[in-house]
């Protein structure tokens, strides 16, 4: 794990290194005023502010020991610590990944259980079509669709912006509960709906494969009743897949969240990111892309530790 | 070659037997079908939506002012289709005129002329047509009486024009579809931006799939510490969210066509990978590769000439659903606003100028282009998803 | 228990398989039945539907695509295929065992060994898990797994195929059931193991009695441990008799075939005898007598070609012991009765 931690850092590092354009000329601006041995002194000087005139790898420690920290310099845009911005809007879109994640989760396993084994001919092909439309659904165009019938007249049933009323401070707390889950309930809805049905495909084709699987043939010779066989032997090796589908969920999840919280002008790292990608705030582009991947690898931890333990032919070693 | 020969002692050949699978789905085929017309809407876009006529009489004189101003692009789109035009009826009469034995020999030689072809016509036409602006207002001419006899194309809109006295028009009859922000017409944009949906995906998953053919191939059949190596790549690869990785590089780099399509093709290689190194893995035992590496073939000799054909079925299915799922990242770029630079039509852009400036929702923005990626999206993932459906379980009992 | 010892009775059993090319009849007509403490084999090539009439006993045929339409499968005077499908659960496992061909796919891999035995002797014996952990060890112990203390507790990837195999058989006989179906036990396994896993099912035949119907295709096999063997060709049994008569003196063409192409200890010739032609399909059978276009007496007779020979009971025996033996060709002696249709 921690070569693909450090890997990620030498992949964010060249990206901002290998741009073109120089963000010393870009500091300096245009240089009509001053004359050329002038400007080459005040060159040399910011780059070595900036510590650009060391090797390249020299630059890359520098810039690694300072992430270790914690430390992504300041937004040059809000003129603030990048990680202060990080840890004021991270905790929105982690809240509202999770309950998208719960919902997937809760909704999709059942629903493909039910649909593998309940098998009629026309059902299935329909079903299983209808399924792939909701998921080529693309999900700016879901958000806005929802936000233009149902936030503004004559339906008025959601508001379009942010993830509380503006008087929501003065709310008791159940008020304003309810105040933010009658908020959440469009983007979690945008976020959900792509995932909710590729794991339903995936869950109902895992189970399909399953319950034609030798072992629950056997299962059934040994007067097992048919509930048994598919719950305790199917489902039970249909867990395994559904575990690894966790590591390509959780990207396409952070790459919505950067849509549908642009859409919904919700406070999160997708919108930072955003903004910061507009007013090309590079450390603020730096770090975002940084920590969303050091939580993207987390979460790939934490699928493979699940993966362990679910699946007996993994050793544990192996996962980590 | 041997002419006349009956088909039917040939017997059905792989592919054969995939599509008469794959035709068995009435419903895919339609969605087939839909993408057909797609490209025959961004092949013929300057024909079909273009604020120049076809012809036009000028102080009696014949003009013919669409043709004279197609541009290098449109002429080696041109090219482009008409080269594949042909190679598709090649390859069809190579099913029914040429012995199994060499078809693949033949098949490849074809192809690799057809693309040969292809990219030198496309450096000439680029080399030799100059970039021509022609800023003549027809229109004015023909209700001024100056000029008589234009014959216009059906949608008779360029993308580039803007008419601010038309802006944020519902749709009406002069404009089917209505007008953007800035006066053009929707219905024109939509077509044009289709040329730029269908290019970013296939360009973008050509890319990502030679890459991980390539990484793929090598990874499978070195395995040990290669192999090793190679996956911690590949992970470092996924462990970065795509979207995230895309729109950093977005922000570092200008924006242009071809570096979006770069950009796609560079991170998404990684499904690609896995498939081809998987399939190595299982292929590297077999006899055949046995065989070949006892006669000292060349590496890649091994790598792509015998084991990749075998390899091949999930990269074709997986490029399905990455044309699908370049689109929609295409899309979702220029919703954002980085992608394509108006004013180059792009469907995501046109999307993004659904809710106005004053909050006021402009349907029209918002259905059309959804509904034209949404259906481009769906036909992809519908033809993917039968194609694996076609690929995976009949024949695999056959075999 | 019927009183002339017949443990499994099976009368005219149809399967057929209704998929969308056509309908596949896997078995037609077919009639055998096995007695109490024997060993009766059903030998066939791939596809002759040996299998299908196995996993019918115990309705473990996958509807759809395949249903049983046809016959009586009577085990201890009940017909099978009435009972409801809480009964014959009850049956599965308890009073019929099954074993299978793969044992390397056949046990869950996410499940100790331990786990999958006991779930079976919880369900019908309903003895507490302590007990039933115990007797899933002694079981693993019968069938001559060593150090079966540690061995319930490891899982099925952790073992050799031969022991796989045995894990099935101690699974199959926790219960202690009356009839053991053993579907092609050996084929995927070494030569080696094949004897071993036989002298096992032998011997425990020998301390319970129980009766084994043993699908194979391996002749070598059935003349070794079977007393009674039904041959199938294509969906349906082309001779019944007891296996030294069977061997001695084949009445059918095929099984004749089937002898004539064993390698026998000194065979002087160049090549191997061969049934020419092959084996159809399911849903391409040929007209009259299903063998006829390979067989060498058959092949251009009139009746052989448009009507098929029901399996009958010979009038005179067909050798020199008086036996039960059955035969469906127009040729075989003693076959024909009056009543025939002539061509």
């Amino acid at each position: 794990m921690i070569p693909t931690l450090l890997g990620i850092t030498i992949v964010v590092f060249a990206i901002s290194r290998m741009a073109p354009g120089d963000p010393v000329a870009l500091s300096m601006g245009p240089g009509g005023m001053m004359d050329a041995q002038r400007a080459a002194d005040v060159r040399a000087a910011r780059m070595k502010l900036y510590g650009l005139d060391k090797p390249v790898y020299v630059q890359y420690a520098i810039w690694l020991g300072r992430v270790a920290r914690l430390d992504f310099a300041d937004s040059i845009k809000h003129h603030r610590p990048v990680i202060d911005l990080i840890k004021e809007r991270l905790p929105v879109t982690l809240t509202l990944n999770l309950i998208s994640f719960v919902i997937i989760y809760a909704v999709s396993i059942p629903m493909g259980i039910l649909s593998a084994v309940g098998r009629k001919k026309f059902l299935d092909r329909t079903g299983s079509v209808m399924l792939l439309m909701l998921w080529s659904l693309p999900s700016m165009w879901v958000g806005q669709m929802l936000i233009g019938y149902l936030c503004g007249p004559p339906l008025n049933w959601f508001s379009p912006a942010g993830l509380s009323s503006n008087e929501a401070e003065q709310f008791p707390f159940f008020q304003w509960l309810a105040d933010r889950l009658w908020h959440l309930v469009l983007p979690v809805f945008c976020l959900t709906y792509a995932g909710l049905a590729y794991l339903t495909k995936q869950v109902r084709a895992g189970m399909l494969d399953n319950l034609r699987a030798d072992y629950v043939r056997t299962a059934r010779a040994k007067g097992l009743s048919n509930w048994t066989v598919i719950f305790h032997h199917a489902f039970r090796n249909s867990v395994i897949p559904i575990i690894t589908i966790l590591a390509t969920l959780l990207p396409a999840m952070f790459g919505g969240s950067v849509i549908i919280e642009r859409i919904f002008s919700v406070s999160g790292m997708g919108l930072l990111a955003f903004e910061a990608v507009t007013t090309r705030d590079y450390n603020v582009v730096m770090g975002v892309a940084t920590i969303a991947g050091v939580l993207n690898l987390f979460g790939l931890l934490m699928a493979d530790i699940a993966y362990a333990m679910v699946d007996p032919r993994i050793s544990f070693e192996s996962a980590v | 070659m041997v002419e006349n020969k009956q088909q039917k002692d040939w017997g059905t050949s792989y592919g054969e037997m995939v599509w008469k699978e794959f035709a068995k789905s009435k419903f895919t085929l339609c969605w087939l079908g839909f993408i057909i017309l797609l490209f025959l809407l961004a092949i013929f876009a300057p024909f079909l939506a273009n604020d120049k006529p076809f012809v036009i009489k000028i102080d009696g004189q014949l003009h013919w002012p669409i043709f004279k101003a197609l541009t290098a692009s449109d002429y080696s789109i041109l090219l482009a289709a008409i080269v594949a035009l042909v190679q598709f009826l090649l390859v069809l009469r190579n099913r029914r005129s040429v012995d199994p034995s060499i078809r693949s020999g033949v098949l490849w030689r074809q192809i690799t002329i057809s693309v040969f072809i292809v990219l030198v016509g496309v450096i000439l036409l680029f080399i030799f047509i100059p970039r021509r602006l022609d800023a003549t207002d027809y229109k004015s001419m023909v209700a001024s009486g100056k000029a008589t006899g234009a014959v216009f194309a059906p949608v008779p809109y360029g993308f580039g024009r803007t008419d601010l006295k038309v802006r944020e028009q519902p749709p009406n009859r002069q404009h089917w579809l209505g007008t953007d922000d800035v006066g053009s017409d929707v219905l024109c944009r939509l077509i044009h931006g289709s040329r730029i949906s269908l290019s970013v995906g296939f360009v973008a998953v050509g890319i990502s799939s030679i890459i991980g053919i390539i990484i793929g191939a090598i990874l499978g059949y070195s395995g040990g510490k290669t192999d090793f190596l190679g996956m911690r790549l590949v992970e470092i690869m996924m462990a970065v969210p795509v979207f995230f990785l895309i729109i950093t590089i977005v922000a570092f780099f200008p924006r242009s066509l071809f570096n979006i399509m770069l950009i796609i093709g560079l991170t998404t290689w990684t499904d690609d990978a896995r498939f081809v190194r998987a399939e190595f893995f299982k292929l590297r035992r077999q006899d055949f590769v046995q065989a070949a590496v006892s006669l000292g073939l060349p590496l890649r000799s091994i790598l792509f000439r015998h084991m990749l054909p075998n390899a091949i079925a999930p990269v074709l299915v997986n490029a399905s659903f990455g044309i699908a799922g370049a689109i929609f990242i295409e899309a979702a770029l220029s919703f954002l606003g980085f992608g394509v630079a108006p004013p180059t039509p792009s469907w995501g852009q046109i999307l993004s100028l659904g809710v106005s400036t004053t909050g006021r929702f402009l349907w029209w923005l918002t259905l059309f282009p959804g509904l034209a990626i949404f259906f481009t999206v769906l036909a992809y993932n519908l033809v993917g998803e039968t194609l694996r459906d076609a690929i995976d379980p009949r024949l695999r009992e056959s075999v | 228990m019927s009183d002339n010892g017949i443990l499994l009775d099976i009368k005219g059993l149809c399967v057929s398989f209704f998929t969308e090319d056509g309908i596949a009849r896997a078995v037609q007509d077919v009639s055998f039945s096995v007695k109490k403490g024997e060993t009766f084999a059903l030998v066939g090539e791939s596809g002759c539907g040996k299998s299908v009439t196995a996993l019918s006993v115990m309705r473990l045929i996958a509807d759809p695509p395949g249903k049983i339409v046809a016959g009586e499968i009577n085990f201890d005077s009940r017909n099978l295929l009435e009972l409801s499908d809480q009964r014959i659960r009850a049956v599965r496992g308890n009073r019929i065992a099954m074993i299978f061909q793969e044992p390397m796919t056949s046990l869950n891999p996410v499940y100790t060994v331990g786990e999958q035995i006991v779930e079976a002797i919880r369900l019908h014996q309903k003895k507490e898990e302590a007990e039933a952990w115990d007797i899933a060890t002694e079981m693993l112990r019968k069938v001559g797994i060593s150090d079966p203390a540690q061995r319930v507790n490891e899982y099925p990837h952790q073992m050799s195929g031969g022991m796989r195999q045995r894990v099935m058989i101690a699974m199959a006989i926790s219960c202690k059931p009356e009839l053991l179906i053993a579907d092609e036990p050996t084929t995927a396994l070494d030569v080696t193991i094949q004897a071993q896993i036989l002298d096992l099912l032998d011997q425990l035949q020998e301390q319970s009695r129980m009766s084994i119907l043993l699908i194979t295709h391996n002749l070598g096999i059935v003349a070794e441990r079977a007393e009674n063997v039904a041959v199938m060709y294509a969906s349906r049994i082309a001779e019944l008799s007891d296996c030294k008569s069977l061997f001695d003196n084949p009445l059918h063409p095929y099984t004749q075939g089937l002898l004539q192409s064993l390698p026998r200890l000194g065979f002087t010739g160049k090549r191997l005898y061969t049934i020419p032609g092959t084996v159809p399909e399911p849903l391409r059978f040929p007209a009259g007598c299903k063998f006829h276009p390979r067989c060498p007496i058959g092949c251009n007779d009139k009746r052989c070609q448009t009507v098929e020979p029901q399996l009958r009971r010979l009038d005179n025996g067909g050798g020199a012991c008086p036996s039960d033996r059955r035969v469906a060709c127009w040729f075989a002696p003693g076959y024909e009765r009056p009543d025939d249709p002539k061509l």
